[in-house]
């Protein structure tokens, strides 16, 4: 077991009343500096861990936007890759480590912004205005 | 459950270690509710357009092998092929639930033939009022009940699926079981809600103390009318009577990025086949004794439910628990003056939705 994941002792966990919850990170629009082996692992962790698209410069110059879905970090950056969907192609991608040499977070961030407190209040104010069939909907696909 | 029944024994003769109950199968991430406890469709809009083919949702189902097949999502009834996927998996024989929010249910009916392989699984957080804030849309409740009256009107097997969170009045949930079973269906299945490190609200996920507690309220002194399609040992896991450890594998997830890791609820990355999976996943960095942060309030039906069916099928004891299960109503005057005089909710923000 990683000394990361054992955070928590079952005792801690039997007793717990309510879930920790996570922290959303903000990092719609950022651009981190990769200046060490160490910079670019944490960037692609964080990619593959973001809810948006995120723009990869490649070492040939090419540069493309899409969904990091699943990452695998081995000993060495020629060993270890990221997979990804192009924003404008059907078919997954597969690039090392190695090989990638910027990465921006320029996709909006679909898990942020969303509170259930912010449901209640649009709700309750909707409510006391008289409006009827009051709901959330999903964000138009296009 | 014969079906289930003579799986379990025979992987048990054959001396395999890990296997699964049922696929998880995404065949979209696409919904046409925006919950706020959900954290599986939180996307670019070039994911969202995407679904898995009626071949590659079948080729899932072979390669893992899995007796029955769970279709959530998204919300699959949007997905273009869904009768396709459904028929096929009819043809093989596989048992399906069909996980849908109802909201188009009663107009796609008819596309579908009622079989007994299939189950339309409806998403009902609760009564009216609870529901409809649940999933965030007012008047989701009453297009979900016609969909479920005009299914079982039709001959097709009906269940309903309840997540639980923060703040749930045990008193209205068992009013709650009473009217679904009015309705007709066959089966309630609950769960507590999964702390998705996506979803956009963080501050309602209940912990396992608070769960069990309110399982417990819930489900002691049962009435005899409520029927659950859930193992009788996992009610009991809910309730605090016995304990389990997370079986990831026994519900694993397929869907537009491969087998994902490690389980339904936790996305960790992918493999390419259900073997890479199987073979490469450090199952030891997940669970409750793994002390895994992501896995720390995890009570949820995919990952215990599993090891709640293997204990039922795998001995002669757990055969006779589960067997005493299904038939016990759990008398206990300790939930029942919980019930009459509940604790004050920890979450002030659900009362304020009594407006």
């Amino acid at each position: 077991m990683t000394a990361e994941v054992s955070r928590f002792t079952r005792e801690q966990i039997e007793a717990l009343e309510l879930s920790p919850g996570f922290k959303h990170e903000k990092l719609e629009g950022w651009v981190p500096a990769i200046a060490s082996e160490g910079d670019l692992r944490d960037a692609l962790e964080k990619a593959f861990d973001y809810r948006g698209d995120v723009t990869l410069t490649l070492k040939g110059g090419e540069r493309v936007e899409g969904y990091v879905f699943n990452r695998q970090a081995g000993a060495t950056l020629a060993g270890s890759f990221i997979q990804f969907f192009p924003a404008d192609q059907p078919d997954p991608r597969t690039v090392s480590y190695a090989d990638i040499e910027r990465v921006e977070f320029t996709g909006k961030d679909r898990a942020a912004g969303k509170q259930w407190e912010d449901w209640i209040r649009k709700y309750n104010e909707k409510k006391a205005a008289g409006e009827k069939n009051i709901a959330l909907t999903p964000e138009a696909l296009d | 459950m014969w079906t289930v029944a003579t799986y379990v024994l025979k992987k048990r003769f054959s001396g395999t270690k890990r296997y699964p109950l049922v696929l998880m199968l995404e065949p979209l991430f696409r919904c046409n509710l925006a919950c706020a406890g959900c954290g599986k469709i939180q996307y670019p809009p070039h994911i969202l357009k995407k679904a898995l083919t009626p071949e590659q949702c079948w080729a899932a189902a072979e390669e893992c092998g899995a007796p029955m097949v769970s279709i959530p999502g998204g919300e699959p009834l949007l997905h273009p092929q869904i009768i396709e996927i459904v028929n096929g998996f009819i043809a093989r024989k596989k048992y399906i639930y069909l996980c849908t929010n109802a909201l188009l249910l009663k107009k796609r009916l008819p596309e579908f033939t009622p079989s007994k392989y299939l189950t339309f699984s409806v998403h009902l957080d609760g009564m009216r009022e609870h529901h409809d804030m649940s999933v965030c849309k007012e008047g989701g409740y009453d297009i979900a009940v016609e969909g479920i009256k005009a299914a079982v009107a039709a001959g097709f097997r009906v269940t309903t699926n309840a997540t639980f969170f923060d703040g749930a009045d045990a008193q209205g949930i068992r009013g709650f079981f009473d009217e679904v079973m009015d309705m007709g269906v066959e089966g309630i299945v609950l769960s507590p809600g999964y702390s998705y490190d996506k979803a956009p609200d963080q501050n309602h996920f209940m912990g396992r103390a608070r769960s069990r507690r309110l399982f417990r309220t819930v489900l002691a002194n049962r009435k005899k009318s409520w029927k659950f399609n859930m193992s009788p040992l996992f009610l009991e896991f809910l309730m605090g009577k016995r304990n389990y450890e997370c079986t990831p594998w026994g519900s694993p997830a397929y869907n537009i990025f491969g087998w994902q890791r490690p389980c339904y609820l936790l996305q960790d990355g992918y493999a390419a086949s259900w073997k890479e999976l199987l073979e490469t996943t450090r199952w030891e960095d997940y669970g409750v004794a793994s002390g895994n942060p992501k896995c720390a309030n995890c009570m949820v039906s995919c990952g215990y439910e599993p090891s709640a069916v293997i204990e039922g099928f795998g001995s002669a004891r757990g055969f006779l628990a589960m067997v005493r299960g299904t038939f016990r109503l759990y008398p206990d005057k300790a939930a029942l003056a919980e019930l009459e005089n509940p604790p004050k909710a920890s979450s002030p923000h659900l009362e304020e939705t009594a407006v």
